[in-house]
């Protein structure tokens, strides 16, 4: 059954491709040209669970689930499972499941009754990712972050403002090009997809599926 | 094409590509890479241009778009700066500033007429009762374009980019420290104004181009090199602190931080002032050596050179190298030490040591010089006429000095000083990460300028860690000076002209100072003098050795003035950019507008103000929707409502201190009112505050106060040391209030929860699931019926719209918009915090004190309101009714309410009831005129005064008699 609704459905709603239900939610999954992304790929991710914490004992707490904590602020860690989770500052973190994982739901169902500070953050985020050669002249159109600079080896979590939106950054080196995931608020979602998704297609990529975007990614993050 | 040169090796022309376009009317040709004013100029075309105040014809000044005189428009296309704009085909340009053309401009009367038009004369002039018209008639007479509404928005995205080191300037200098500070290992962006590097090296040759061919050389190391990105065509046009700099491109602007900035922008050339220095022919040296080896364009046939440097001569050589007949060099200084000066009498080109050009002479055609006066100078630089001779020419060159161009290092925080040596300020202390090169430091030399390149490249390497050691070699002190401290010469007539974008004649100089403005910064906004687009680029010098002259006193002493960014004209367009404007939806924003709502901007959200019914006007639309909450069911979306979680021991008193009411005693499972003050007790927000448990509480604020009232609990959080945890759940929540008699009728489909009154009373809250959606449930009455507020994760929410629709429809579920919340809530009496408030009003003003709890030991804003609380109360809120058969045009919010002629009050909210069927309000009035029944006068925006009467609050259901389940039951 269709219960979750993505904070891009409005904009996606038009795009010729193929759907499917994916954790309650209808996702695009396959577009009928995605060449274009290796130049450039824009995909909505909100589909993926997602699971937030906060509070002076979230990392302890966190341990306790057997979940591996990133030791740096803004840093992130690959979960055993898949998905991932991100240290979005000294307390308060950020875990996003793969396609296939379940961590969400069993953190979700741990924190029914938090501990003492041990804050549940509902999360209920637009996910976007980049893909492409042409991702720093994208990012270089909005954002005056330097993501250039970044040594990706050390999984830095970029906290900053794209197009005037707080948004949450995640670099991913991947063969060729690095991807990017972004995560914003899902009500500045539509305003920062189309202003993403202009600048892609000014620059010749193109909106993908969640199954386009596997060829970049490997696999999913 | 009768002014061009045969072929030469550092053109920048494409002779076999042909390029027509038209100008003023009348076609021309250019080759490919000709600018637009080296087109018309190898053409013979004159004048180009009309000047801004007096409408005296002007050709080439600088050659280099750093004056107006070339400044065209090409259609809609404004301010096109014909000197750098290249020709293409089918450009169509018209001259700017003429009333009837170029060639026979009307407003060319102001020139016969300048003797009235000094400078100031508009201060003394354009006030009192005719104001208005001397302000039409000036701003007809003004302008330098014509703006053409339906041009098409032009494409200018901005961009970031990042580097090591930015080097400002690829001449010689700059070209040598972007090669050093990149072998160092340092990225490097490298930006020139010209479209092609090499600044001066390429040009200014003195008839040898071996320098040209050094200068070459460096471009294709620069090229060559990996780690140096090029930006040419392109302005760095200010300087921001932490290294931000603006790159201005043809296309877009680039915002560029940089570690280190070596400013290498050279210098830019000044003119002299003699009696007609403006006319068509008299160019700077360099504009004649630019058009020579960029374009192959002869610029006269017939020159006299003004020089004050080696400069000059090397401008003479090149002059006479290129089949320009060189009929004299007048030199302003007494001795020649440029070794220049024997080639150029060993062509047989007489030299007039100690002279001045004392005037330029009109063309029988008045559009351009035919003779040169020239006569020697006293030591004092005053020219003895009796000695005064003619020698015909059609151009005069000029080379009597520099200034350099300093505006970045100024922005940068660069302390300057007047060198005498060089006649020129240089820099003095440069600030952290700055660097300066070449003649913006004061080096003219060529060897001289490579080595100081180098020397900034490498220091500003060393700087960012690249390199261990720096050697540093300072270039060894220049063999004169590159500047004249003195290129005036008076003229009974005037027009010697200082600063060509105002028409500023030396005269006008010297009565400001007489009128007192003898200051840099005075004289500056009494004159004008550097205010036009040119920013004082060959003018301010010139000004501040005059007024310099005129107070006797040093350059050093006078100073100059700021040096703002930007310094260089920036189109709008690229200031605008992609116009970045974010926006907030809420996750039923498509639900709404599939049910035709009109959409309106509150804050950053896009709200429905009302659904539009097909044949109805906007306020039957409001009506319809507001009776429909009455009278069945209504929902309405309020996702924008800030969403606020609050969990740990110490989070009831945490909110005892924020907000004014009682949280500690609440009870789970109930909400209660909260009202926020600031620290001087003004009525800062509101919102409902609901206890989940023990140690767990769930809040709203205004959609207004969401973000801010986020930051301050988290400062004050952190300030108090609570023990507790706050969590912002403004976006991830979603809201919809489904109020009406019917409302739990339709709730009660989607829900196993028991909403019975006993179960579920007013002011109650539940967690619950509603249509598998976990929610949690709110009994509230802001719009004055049986309501649930109902909170439910945000992509979840169209899943819960569509089920209420659905669970609604034999109810008759409508949704309603902005306005009918307003109207319900107006009925009910409810204020809205920002709109029956404002930054000044204290809870008892706005009929609040209910809702503050005096006797609590703290609550933010306590101390002020209690001092507050001492003084008469000024104002007070009431509602108020208008005669039911009024029918007029209502009064608006801000509306005064006048009192005796006075005003007493304000309007703060109206609206017509349809339950009432009248217009009902809320506003401010003295306490003396509060009383139940008191009659009020309105002044409308039309200014028709409207009775009004005070009536208490709220007027709909007094009783709550529709909170109660015996009325739900009867009225459904």
């Amino acid at each position: 059954m269709t219960l979750l609704t993505s904070p891009l459905a409005d904009v996606l709603r038009s795009r010729p491709g193929t759907r499917q239900e994916l954790n309650q939610m209808s996702v695009l999954t396959q577009v009928p040209d995605p060449k274009p992304a290796e130049t450039l790929g824009l995909a909505d991710l909100s589909y993926l669970t997602r699971f937030g914490v906060k509070g002076p004992q979230s990392a302890s707490w966190l341990s306790a689930q057997s979940i591996p904590i990133p030791e740096q602020p803004n840093t992130w860690a690959a979960l055993p499972e898949g998905g991932l989770i991100a240290r979005l500052g000294r307390s308060e973190f950020l875990i996003e499941d793969g396609p296939d994982s379940q961590t969400v739901p069993r953190l979700a169902a741990a924190c029914n009754s938090p501990p003492a500070q041990v804050y549940p953050v509902l999360r209920q985020d637009a996910a976007i990712a980049l893909c492409g050669q042409a991702t720093q002249n994208l990012l270089r159109q909005t954002c005056s972050f330097n993501f250039q600079s970044l040594n990706l080896t050390e999984h830095p979590v970029i906290l900053t403002t794209m197009v005037g939106v707080t948004v949450t950054v995640i670099p991913q080196p991947k063969s060729h090009h690095p991807i990017y995931r972004i995560w914003c608020d899902n009500t500045f979602a539509p305003y920062l997809w189309q202003t993403l998704a202009e600048i892609t297609t000014e620059l010749g990529g193109t909106i993908i599926g969640t199954q386009d975007f596997i060829p970049y990614t490997g696999q999913m993050p | 094409m009768s002014q061009r040169l045969d072929p030469l090796p550092t053109e920048w022309i494409e002779r076999d590509r042909l390029v027509p376009f038209s100008f003023e009317g009348s076609r021309y040709t250019g080759y490919a890479g000709d600018t637009v004013s080296s087109a018309l100029w190898a053409a013979g075309q004159r004048v180009l241009v009309r000047s801004f105040k007096y409408h005296r014809p002007r050709g080439l000044l600088s050659f280099a778009n750093h004056d107006v005189n070339t400044l065209m428009q090409a259609d809609s296309q404004l301010s096109v700066r014909a000197d750098v704009t290249p020709v293409t085909a089918g450009l169509n340009l018209a001259a700017v500033n003429t009333w009837g053309g170029v060639s026979r401009d009307r407003a060319s009367l102001l020139n016969a007429l300048s003797a009235f038009l000094p400078v100031g004369f508009y201060y003394k002039t354009f006030h009192g009762r005719f104001f208005p018209f001397w302000e039409r008639t000036i701003r007809k007479l003004g302008g330098l374009s014509a703006i053409d509404p339906t041009a098409p928005r032009l494409r200018t995205p901005k961009q970031y980019d990042f580097c090591d080191v930015l080097v400002v300037g690829a001449g010689p200098s700059g070209l040598a420290a972007a090669i050093a500070a990149a072998e160092a290992g340092a990225e490097v962006v490298l930006v020139d104004e010209n479209a092609r590097a090499g600044g001066s090296g390429s040009y200014q040759l003195g008839g040898d181009l071996d320098q040209a061919k050094q200068t070459a050389e460096l471009i294709q190391m620069a090229a060559a090199q990996p780690r140096i990105r090029q930006h040419l065509q392109t302005e760095a046009a200010g300087y921001y602190a932490d290294g931000w700099v603006p790159l201005v491109e043809p296309e877009r602007m680039t915002k560029l931080r940089a570690k280190a900035v070596i400013v290498a922008s050279g210098a830019f050339e000044q003119p002299a002032v003699f009696h007609n220095n403006d006319l068509p022919g008299v160019m700077l040296a360099s504009a004649a050596q630019r058009l020579i080896y960029r374009y192959a364009v002869k610029p006269m046939r017939r020159a006299v050179v003004l020089v004050g440097n080696s400069d000059g001569y090397r401008a003479a050589l090149d002059l006479a190298a290129n089949g320009v007949e060189v009929m004299a060099v007048v030199d302003l200084r007494a001795v020649q030490v440029s070794p220049e000066a024997h080639a150029i009498r060993a062509q047989g080109i007489p030299i007039f040591s100690q002279y001045g050009i004392y005037a330029a002479e009109t063309n029988p055609a008045q559009d351009g010089v035919c003779a040169a006066v020239i006569c020697p100078l006293s030591d004092t630089g005053e020219p003895r006429l009796d000695q005064r001779q003619t020698i015909n020419c059609d151009g005069i060159v000029v080379s009597v000095g520099w200034a350099p161009a300093a505006n970045l290092l100024y922005q940068t925080g660069t302390q300057m000083r007047f060198e005498e040596r060089v006649e020129q300020f240089v820099p003095d202390r440069l600030p952290e990460g700055v660097f300066a090169c070449g003649r913006v430091n004061g080096v003219y030399q060529f060897d001289k300028k490579l080595i100081d390149g180098r020397r900034a490249g490498l220091e500003a390497a060393a700087y960012l860690g690249f390199a261990q050691s720096v050697p540093s070699p300072v270039p060894a002190a220049e063999s004169e000076s590159p500047s004249h401290p003195w290129p005036v010469v008076s003229h009974p007539k005037g027009k010697n002209f200082v600063d060509f974008d105002e028409d500023l004649q030396l005269k006008d100089f010297y009565h400001a100072a007489q009128e007192g403005f003898d200051n840099i910064e005075l004289l500056k906004r009494y004159t004008t003098v550097g205010m036009g687009p040119s920013q004082g680029k060959h003018s301010n010098m010139n000004a501040l050795r005059i007024l310099a002259n005129i107070n006797n006193k040093s350059p050093q002493v006078v100073g100059t003035t700021t040096a703002r960014p930007f310094f260089h004209p920036v189109p709008f367009s690229h200031l605008a950019g992609r116009g970045f404007t974010p926006e907030r939806h809420t996750p039923l924003y498509s639900r709404h507008l599939a049910l035709s709502a009109e959409m309106v901007k509150a804050g950053l959200w896009q709200r429905p103000e009302f659904y539009r019914q097909s044949g109805f006007s906007r306020a039957d639309c409001i009506r319809q929707e507001a009776l429909n909450v009455r009278q069945r069911v209504g929902l309405i979306d309020v996702s924008s409502l800030g969403k606020l979680e609050l969990r740990g021991p110490d989070a009831a008193e945490f909110l005892e201190r924020l907000y004014t009411g009682r949280y500690q005693s609440l009870k789970s499972g109930r909400t209660r009112y909260a009202l926020m003050l600031d620290e001087s007790g003004v009525v800062m927000d509101d919102g409902v505050i609901a206890r989940l448990g023990p140690e767990h509480f769930y809040f709203t604020t205004t959609t207004s106060g969401s973000s801010r009232i986020y930051r301050e609990i988290s400062r004050l959080a952190l300030q108090w040391r609570f023990n507790c945890g706050i969590v912002n759940l403004t976006g991830a929540r979603a809201a919809i209030n489904l109020a009406g008699p019917r409302s739990q009728q339709v709730l009660s489909q989607l829900t196993s929860a028991d909403l019975s009154a006993e179960a579920f009373p007013y002011l109650a809250v539940r967690e619950a699931e509603v249509a598998g959606i976990p929610a949690i449930l709110m009994r509230v009455g802001f719009v004055g019926e049986w309501g649930y507020e109902i909170h439910v994760p945000a992509l979840s929410a169209p899943a819960l719209w569509d089920a209420l629709m659905q669970a609604g429809a034999a109810d008759g579920i409508r949704p309603f918009g902005l306005q009918a919340q307003r109207l319900l809530r107006l009925e009910k009496g409810h204020v809205i915090v920002g709109l029956d408030t404002d930054g000044l009003t204290t809870p008892a003003e706005a009929n609040l004190s209910w809702a503050v709890k005096s006797d609590k030991p703290f609550f933010l804003g306590q101390r002020s309101l209690a001092i507050v609380g001492q003084r008469s109360q000024s104002k007070t809120l009431v509602g108020f009714t208008l005669p039911a058969s009024f029918t007029g045009q209502p009064p608006e919010e801000c509306n005064l309410v006048i009192d005796q002629g006075e005003i007493a009050g304000r309007v703060t909210s109206i609206a017509f009831s349809p339950s009432l069927e009248r217009y009902i309000g809320l506003a401010y009035v003295p306490p003396a005129q509060s009383a139940d029944g008191t009659s009020l006068a309105i002044r409308n925006s039309d200014g028709a005064m409207i009775p009004a009467t005070v009536s208490s609050t709220p007027c709909y259901d007094p009783d709550n008699r529709r909170q109660k389940e015996s009325f739900l039951t009867e009225a459904v």
